[in-house]
């Protein structure tokens, strides 16, 4: 499933960017590994409801007004000292839960994120040695 | 007052009893006024009240026998009358019959036990205390006195044994609910640390699911340690997705959908629509002719090229949701098929 949605999402990010730079490509190529990533672990999980809240909300902003800058998180600055803090900050949706489903999200998100870096590794592999 | 002989004291008793007395109205003023003394003078002895009761229910009997006699005594006085009354107690049979019936005689029992540290007999003795004398300001403060009490021997039996404790505990805890009792270190049975236990046990439970996804990490010990290195695997991970996708940006794989029309009819509809036959197709010519895609490479997408039988890429590797493309040359076509095929 994830293999279809990203790969998918890779070829239109080709098709539709034929002139721009690699470095915008790449990070509409990174985007779309993230968001198949999410559609692929669906709404039940908090962290793939996070992302997918973060692209719609992206979108919509961008459609309505243009190139804006990207909301980004609440920075709140860790005095109180927890110890999941950092945690928090890298696990999208993160910051809104309570520890035990914390660590929950956390096993999900890095079980999701391997796949997909097999999955673009597995590409670039397949490309050929030729790739850069 | 004189409310038609109620006996302020008992009630569904006394009813009863009341109508075989003399002079109820008399009897119940000087009970009432009686008691009123006795709470005003210090305690006896630990169990005030129930002293006081039992003083106050023999001077009553007392007073019973000698009906004119209004002089209420004070302590002093008070204190020797059991003895005295005691040779008139036995004339006064129907008195004495009727005399268990009183509560007081009940309460009169509960200063041994409660000396003797039981819990429960004072529970017991208490709700009739409670109930009988609503009108009494005392009883209201029964229950606490030898709550405290309790409390107090808790806390000197604390030292010897926590299991009884924890029993006692329990007890307690159900019953008296403003006693508070402070939970050892052993296994609480409180709901509140039952729950968290619960809690502690999920967290931990965890943990331990994240240290084995972590490599490396099931050798670490302590939390702070082992968080560190799981939020070092979420960075490079994500690092390496970064560094992935400009490494895609810079290559443009044409991949071909050939062999999974049906399948992809329904995931990518327009796409497929787009494409011709499901997907892009390779253009062998191209690839061959540039070996080394390097920077800035761009393939055109030669629409529908449909010569991509030897790329076909078989409906196994659909189940493991792997790739499904191919490059270059038809020889090394299979090659990468296995590739693929055993990657993901």
């Amino acid at each position: 499933m994830l293999a279809f949605r990203f790969l998918r999402a890779l070829t239109l990010v080709h098709r539709t960017t034929p002139n721009s730079s690699n470095a915008a490509r790449s990070r509409r190529i990174q985007r779309a590994a993230f968001a198949s990533m999410a559609y692929s672990a669906g709404p039940r999980r908090a962290w793939s409801r996070a992302l997918l809240c973060r692209f719609h909300f992206h979108r919509a902003r961008r459609r309505c007004a243009g190139r804006s800058r990207t909301a980004g998180v609440p920075r709140r600055p860790s005095t109180t000292g927890s110890p999941a803090d950092g945690l928090r900050r890298l696990v999208p949706g993160g910051t809104e839960m309570d520890y035990c489903s914390l660590l929950e999200e956390t096993a999900d998100y890095i079980r999701c994120l391997s796949k997909q870096v097999k999955l673009m590794q597995s590409i670039v592999d397949s490309v050929g040695p030729g790739g850069r | 007052m004189g409310s038609g002989g109620r006996f302020g004291v008992g009630t569904g008793n006394s009813g009863a009893y009341m109508t075989a007395i003399a002079e109820p109205i008399q009897f119940e003023e000087e009970i009432r006024s009686l008691i009123q003394a006795r709470f005003d003078a210090p305690p006896v002895s630990g169990g005030s009240f129930t002293a006081l009761l039992g003083l106050s229910a023999n001077q009553a009997v007392g007073l019973l026998h000698e009906p004119g006699a209004g002089e209420v005594s004070t302590s002093a006085a008070g204190l020797g009358h059991p003895l005295g009354c005691s040779p008139i107690f036995p004339s006064n049979a129907a008195l004495a019959d009727r005399a268990p019936s009183f509560p007081f005689f009940t309460a009169a029992d509960s200063p041994a036990s409660i000396s003797g540290g039981g819990p429960s007999p004072p529970l017991k003795a208490e709700p009739p205390d409670s109930d009988s004398s609503p009108s009494l300001p005392v009883p209201i403060e029964k229950p606490r006195r030898p709550a405290k009490r309790k409390d107090r021997e808790k806390q000197k039996a604390k030292g010897p044994s926590k299991k009884i404790k924890t029993a006692e505990e329990h007890t307690e805890g159900d019953q008296l609910p403003y006693v508070h009792v402070r939970a050892r270190r052993g296994q609480a049975t409180d709901s509140h640390s039952l729950s968290e236990r619960a809690r502690r046990e999920k967290i931990n439970a965890r943990m331990k699911l994240l240290q084995e996804l972590v490599p490396g990490c099931s050798k670490i010990t302590g939390t702070a340690l082992v968080l560190d290195e799981i939020i070092n695997h979420v960075q490079s991970l994500q690092r390496q997705v970064e560094f992935l996708s400009m490494r895609l940006a810079a290559v443009n794989p044409r991949i071909d959908f050939g062999g999974l029309d049906g399948f992809l009819m329904a995931e990518c509809g327009p796409l497929a629509a787009s494409n011709g036959r499901g997907g892009v197709s390779l253009d062998p010519a191209s690839w061959s002719s540039a070996p080394a895609p390097g920077t800035g490479l761009r393939k055109d997408l030669r629409p529908s090229q449909q010569s991509s039988t030897a790329w076909v890429y078989p409906y196994a590797l659909i189940d493991h949701a792997t790739s499904l493309f191919g490059y270059g040359a038809a020889d090394s076509v299979p090659l990468n098929w296995n590739q693929s095929k055993t990657d993901l």
